[in-house]
């Protein structure tokens, strides 16, 4: 079981369909990487045009899901994959699946976005929102990165950084607490960014599947649920006997 | 030599056959020997140890030791020719990547690698766009259209602007050149955000000297001798009012990326409007026609589009004198959509044309400023018409008139259902 090798097939029909699959995954990623970005900078610089933009947009991530998806099917039922191939196709309609996910908390950041922009701003400018932001954003980027290259350690040290996600959205929640204990004014606009921490709290830990994935592809391994030490020591002893 | 020296021998002691024989087999063994001692040499694959011998042999070695050493000479050459080509690229401050066919990575150098964070031993054999995800880049990449370079924006925490420009080469190959276009973009969006802020405040104060020269012009009390001057003044500020108002719009233009998607718009109704508009602003002697078949709407921004047509008709009936005829045409086509005014005006020479979108840009000083037109009329046409995905086309003759063709792309046009 090692890296699965998807470039050597006698027929290159197939070669170039899983090529071709592989490529679209990845461009939906990048345009879930510009919707996040979009509905984060909505958010933060306030700007209501940027986000109801960014959530109109969140209908391409769909039709891309559904049309990957088909192409899997296609592929399940007219070469009938096996072994490194068909875990690589069902890895593939997971990761699109959680791909659209993180589509659709871009797309309720970007509304309350566009909501809050008409609103008086706070006054540290949603720093520890944007400091998550960048968090997340990095997390999806280096996923995306990950299943590119079915690099098993980015993948690792990415789904590992979903804790730092879980801490900062707890720092941020018991803040948020303190001003609406402070101020009931603030209640509502509070709850709305308590919306969007959530939203990415839940982007993280899309990204953080989609390294799974990436690491069964490779080892074969369903690392879901599993302590990702007990994870790396495996994956140490695997490569070790190899 | 040696046989004959036998052949001697052999004939002081009457035995010349056998010393003949005696002597061949000898220099045969020798012969024998020394071509053993020079293919181990070869096989021992060292040059050092060349075997040291005089005769045939001799020169046999020493040939094929200045072949070796010029060969070496050459291989020496080429791989310092290769580490200084490969230094050079390295230090090229652009990044540049060699791909194949498919898009898969070949080569890339230093800066390349840093720019688009690639890495050097598995990054090779990947495919560019699954490395560089950006639409834009993607969409540029599959589109086969490199006529143009593109310019992304990089998400993350700095925000970074990367130009990117694919060269073909080869069978099919391309090379893409990779730069950090950051600071110019910067610099481009201050220059935006500086003539947008500094026209907006310019309307307020230009608000009030119009309002108090409006006031004064219909005072009756006021001297004759400062009427005239008055009325210039309420002119000029009038033409300054509209040079603001088109620099906001344009800066808005501007300030709007992407191409838009737009609403189904009926030319053939918006060209009567912008007659009628036409008609009753100004008192011009020119005769307006309108040549339209029953065909496509066309999908855009109303307002742009209405702006665009209408700076163009406004255009034409500027530079048309009195008598003169100015045609408006739509016409829809495997092309796409087009949009033509053709003035019987007063043209202009063909090389004012490359220049003549820009902003303020005269054919010749005098005649459009006596016309009082905001220099920027043009400009906003080629703006909108970029947003729209159109081009626009110029065609003139000094003193016969000139005609303006705005070009849009098929899926700009809708059909109606009848059309064939």
């Amino acid at each position: 079981m090692e890296a699965a090798d998807i470039s050597h097939h006698t027929s290159r029909r197939y070669n170039e369909d899983l090529e071709r699959v592989r490529s679209k995954v990845l461009a939906m990623g990048g345009l879930v990487e510009v919707q996040l970005d979009g509905a984060l900078g909505s958010l933060i610089d306030g700007d209501s045009k940027l986000g109801q933009a960014i959530a109109k947009n969140d209908y391409q991530v769909n039709s891309m899901e559904v049309s990957i998806d088909e192409e899997c099917s296609r592929i399940l039922a007219t070469r009938s994959p096996a072994a490194g191939d068909l875990r690589m196709i069902v890895a593939t309609i997971k990761t699109i699946t959680d791909l659209e996910r993180i589509g659709d908390e871009c797309e309720k950041i970007a509304l309350i976005g566009a909501r809050l922009a008409g609103e008086e701003r706070p006054e540290d400018r949603y720093r520890a929102v944007k400091h998550l932001g960048r968090i997340t954003q990095a997390m999806v980027h280096n996923a995306l990165d990950a299943y590119a290259r079915l690099d098993v350690e980015l993948a690792l040290s990415t789904a590992r950084s979903d804790r730092i996600v879980d801490y900062e959205y707890e720092a941020i929640q018991r803040q948020t607490i303190t001003f609406m204990m402070e101020d009931p004014r603030w209640i509502r606009r509070a709850l709305d960014v308590m919306w969007v921490v959530r939203a990415l709290e839940r982007v993280g830990d899309h990204a953080k599947n989609v390294c799974e994935y990436v690491i069964y592809v490779v080892h074969g391994k369903d690392v879901r649920h599993t302590s990702l030490e007990s994870v790396d020591q495996e994956i140490k002893a695997r490569t070790a006997g190899a | 030599m040696t046989v004959l020296a036998a052949a001697a021998v052999g004939a002081l002691v009457d035995h010349v056959g056998v010393a003949v024989a005696l002597a061949l087999a000898a220099l045969l063994i020798r012969e024998l020997y020394m071509l053993q001692r020079v293919v181990q040499w070869l096989r021992s694959d060292r040059v050092d140890l060349a075997p040291d011998s005089g005769g045939i042999w001799g020169e046999v070695v020493s040939l094929i030791i200045r072949l070796y050493r010029r060969k070496q000479y050459h291989k020496r050459r080429m791989r310092q020719l290769l580490r200084e080509l490969r230094h050079s690229t390295a230090a090229i401050p652009d990044g540049v990547v060699m791909l194949s066919p498919n898009a898969e990575i070949l080569w890339f150098n230093r800066s390349a690698g840093e720019l688009l964070q690639l890495r050097h031993r598995s990054d090779v054999g990947l495919r560019i766009d699954n490395l560089v995800r950006r639409p834009e880049f993607v969409s540029y990449l599959r589109a086969g259209d490199f006529r143009s370079p593109v310019v992304v924006p990089t998400s993350g925490a700095v925000e970074q602007y990367l130009y990117f420009q694919i060269v073909p080469y080869g069978v099919g190959q391309l090379l893409l050149l990779v730069r950090d276009v950051t600071r110019q973009a910067q610099l481009e969006a201050m220059r935006k955000d500086f003539v947008a802020n500094a026209s907006h405040e310019l309307r307020s104060p230009l608000t009030v000297i119009s309002g108090y020269l409006e006031t004064l012009a219909q005072d009756e009390s006021l001297d004759k001798s400062l009427r005239g001057p008055i009325g210039e003044m309420r002119r000029q500020s009038l033409r300054m009012t509209a040079i603001v108002k088109d620099l906001l719009e344009l800066s808005r233009l501007e300030g709007e990326d992407g191409a838009t998607q737009g609403e189904p718009i009926d030319v053939n109704a918006l060209m009567q409007q912008l007659r009628s508009d036409l008609a009753a602003r100004t008192m011009s002697e020119v005769d307006i026609r309108i040549e339209a078949e029953l065909n496509g709407e066309l999908l855009g921004e109303p307002p742009q589009i209405h702006s665009a047509f209408g700076n163009l008709l406004e255009n034409a009936v500027k530079y048309t004198p009195a008598g003169g005829m100015i045609t408006m045409r739509w016409w829809c086509d495997g092309q796409g959509g087009h949009f033509a005014v053709t003035d019987t005006g007063i043209g202009f020479a063909a090389q004012h044309i490359p220049r003549l979108t820009e902003r303020f840009y005269r054919v010749d000083a005098g005649r459009s400023r006596a016309s009082g037109g905001s220099g920027l009329g043009l400009a906003i046409v080629k703006h909108v018409l970029q947003r729209h995905g159109a081009s626009l086309q110029i065609e003139s003759a000094e003193g016969r008139g000139s005609t303006f063709t705005c070009h849009f792309p098929p899926d700009r046009v809708r059909q109606p259902a009848v059309a064939a």
